[in-house]
């Protein structure tokens, strides 16, 4: 029986279809294989490569996005930088001219004080000299009175009341000095 | 080697009787087995080439198998204009790549799948229900039947022909060109065999008998008339097939 199948099938293997006819179980079997191929192609090479290149245009979406982040932080970075950096060079500018400013007036001060130092120091020379002038002058007096008293005296050789005469001469000094 | 040529049909390796009428007994023929191998490459092709997929740093073998899908999607995408029919690609890819495969495995020896014309019957069944449902749909049922009568009545039987001759055209057409390169290639080693035998059996005595029987002549012309006819013809002829069957499904959507 086994023997029998087997030689059927051999026999049969001999047999070929005619070449240009259309045999519709092949034809189903065709059609079955042809969409289990697509699966397979599919599920094989269209997924897995897919996902792949999805993949990678994310990665790359994502290094841009991450770029674009950068630069936009570097550059609010550079304008925060430049804003200080200005700041900076008006402060310096207001500290100098600031201690310009103070300096000049306690400059001006200092002269001023100076001046009215000096002016001060001349004012009391000139006071200590025009004292110092009347008690020279006073002194002058009193010993060109005295003098001229005691000239007067050994002149006219009489005794005149000191007092009276006194009075006499210093009018005449004073008359004599004006 | 015989001195008559004739060109067989697939052969029969089984029979399963079914007793179904119309459909009658299934045949387990060469298409069949070859087609199976034909998958079984395909799918161990693609396995192979999506092996350590990789997002940076990739190998040869991804870039290739990166290249094949880039340009599924885009001569789906180019002929259709758009990402419409982005459900089509791994259609027309596998159409292609069963198409190529069974062309050329023609080239190993083995009998193509493509040789019998059940086969590209199949596929164009399958193309020629893809437009009609697609015109439908763009269409609707309605308008699907009124544009038989267009653009008069009397029109609607050729139109009717028309309609069907593309799934008949697309089959015949790659099934013709598989063909007629298998019996080009059949009558060239044949007839190289036959020069060959004459040849060598200019030598006298035993030793011309023995080398007579070897086709000699049959290495190297063949190789060169296999550049047009199996290589050419077939890479020419899935993409052929799988071009119209984007084409009349774009054009099948723009209708209307």
């Amino acid at each position: 029986m086994q023997l029998q199948a087997l030689m059927m099938f051999t026999a049969e293997a001999k047999n070929t279809q005619e070449l240009v006819t259309l045999v519709p179980w092949t034809f189903i079997a065709q059609i079955i294989n042809l969409f289990i191929q697509m699966y397979l192609i599919k599920r094989f090479l269209f997924k897995p490569i897919n996902n792949i290149l999805e993949k990678r245009k994310e990665l790359a979406d994502k290094e841009i996005r991450e770029a674009r982040e950068a630069k936009e932080e570097a550059d609010s970075l550079k304008d925060q930088y430049e804003s200080s950096l200005t700041n900076a060079h008006a402060e310096a500018a207001q500290i100098v001219s600031d201690a310009q400013k103070e300096a000049q007036s306690k400059a001006d001060a200092m002269v001023k004080e100076a001046q009215q130092e000096a002016s001060d120091i001349k004012a009391r020379a000139a006071a200590d000299i025009e004292q110092e002038k009347k008690k020279a002058i006073n002194e002058a007096k009193d010993e060109i009175g005295g003098l001229a008293m005691d000239i007067a005296g050994k002149v006219v050789e009489k005794e005149i009341n000191e007092a009276d005469h006194k009075k006499l001469i210093d009018d005449f000094i004073s008359k004599v000095g004006a | 080697m015989s001195s008559d040529f004739s060109i067989v049909g697939p052969k029969i390796y089984a029979t399963i009787h079914t007793g179904i009428p119309v459909l009658g007994d299934i045949n387990i023929t060469e298409t069949l087995v070859v087609s199976w191998i034909v998958m079984a490459i395909i799918t161990g092709l693609c396995i192979f080439l999506t092996r350590g997929l990789k997002v940076e740093n990739i190998s040869k073998r991804q870039a290739f198998a990166e290249m094949l899908v880039e340009t599924g999607n885009n001569f789906v995408r180019n002929n259709t204009g758009g990402n419409k029919f982005d459900k089509l690609i791994p259609f027309v890819s596998a159409l292609f790549a069963t198409s190529v495969i069974s062309n050329l495995i023609s080239l190993t020896g083995l009998r193509s799948p493509t040789a019998d014309l059940s086969t590209e019957a199949a596929w164009a069944v399958v193309v020629f229900i893809m437009i009609t449902a697609t015109k439908i749909k763009t269409n609707g049922l309605g308008g699907y039947l009124k544009g038989f009568t267009t653009p008069i009545a009397v029109m609607t039987p050729f139109n009717i022909l028309s309609e069907l001759a593309t799934p008949v055209s697309m089959a015949c057409r790659h099934f013709g060109n598989i063909l007629s390169g298998v019996v080009i290639d059949g009558l060239i080693y044949w007839g190289l065999g036959l020069a060959s035998a004459a040849l060598l059996g200019l030598i006298p005595g035993a030793v011309g008998r023995l080398l007579s029987n070897i086709p000699i002549l049959g290495v190297g012309i063949p190789a060169v008339t296999g550049v047009y006819f199996d290589w050419f013809s077939g890479c020419m002829q899935a993409f052929i097939f799988c071009m119209l069957t984007v084409m009349y499904i774009a054009n099948a959507a723009e209708e209307g």
